[in-house]
């Protein structure tokens, strides 16, 4: 079920006015979150997200291609290290 | 045998089913054709006049995204869910099922047939 048009994407406000505050100030480092289902707008086209996957956070570099999709789909949650065994 | 849409050949089924069997052009879109060019459901593909068929490859053409240019378009999404590396798009990397389908069974189709691993244990013996 995808979400209403009406009420437009999800963006997370405080994330929203920290990332146009850091336009202003031309400041570029990684914005810390844990807003892991706010979706992708062009104001943060270029700038840097460190997006929190439960354990860790991981840097993610929004580009153009990445508006409308969320911030948690480019922080994967799962770590697979492969089967035991494997090779003998 | 009529021709379609550059190679496409149907045969003598019904006109609105053997259209289908372009790529691209499914159910909806085949009977959305019949209907604005009047072609009833009793008229078989071979039994088209030469009018309808260039009407038929017109509208295909003008309005639908159909053969390989819908294979472009598919594979292009699929590259640029590759390329930002998100979730999507690592799915795709792995061969593995993109919609959050279960991969403890089943899933062969994206994961191709079995491969056996040699002393784990089946279900039998875990009991």
């Amino acid at each position: 079920m995808t979400r209403s048009t009406k009420k437009g994407p999800f963006v997370h406000e405080k994330l929203f006015r920290k990332v146009m505050k850091a336009k202003d100030a031309g400041d570029r480092s990684p914005i810390k979150t844990w807003a892991r289902a706010c979706t992708v707008v062009p104001e943060f086209i270029g700038h840097t997200f460190a997006v929190h996957n439960g354990k860790m956070f991981h840097n993610v570099f929004v580009t153009e291609d990445m508006v409308g999709h969320k911030l948690g789909e480019f922080s994967p949650t799962r770590m697979f290290r492969g089967h035991t065994g494997g090779k003998k | 045998m009529p021709r379609v849409a550059g190679v496409d050949i149907p045969n003598d089924k019904p006109a609105w089913i053997s259209l289908r069997y372009i790529y691209g052009v499914g159910p909806k879109i085949a009977r959305e054709i019949c209907k604005r060019l009047e072609i009833a459901d009793s008229v078989r593909a071979k039994d088209l006049t030469e009018d309808q068929l260039s009407q038929i490859a017109g509208l295909l053409t003008g309005e639908y995204v159909i053969e390989g240019q819908l294979r472009r378009q598919v594979q292009q999404s699929i590259t640029r869910l590759r390329d930002i590396s998100c979730y999507r798009g690592l799915r795709h990397r792995r061969g593995l099922p993109v919609r959050g389908q279960r991969t403890k069974t089943n899933a062969r189709t994206r994961k191709g047939p079995r491969k056996t691993v040699a002393g784990k244990k089946s279900v039998k013996e875990m009991r």
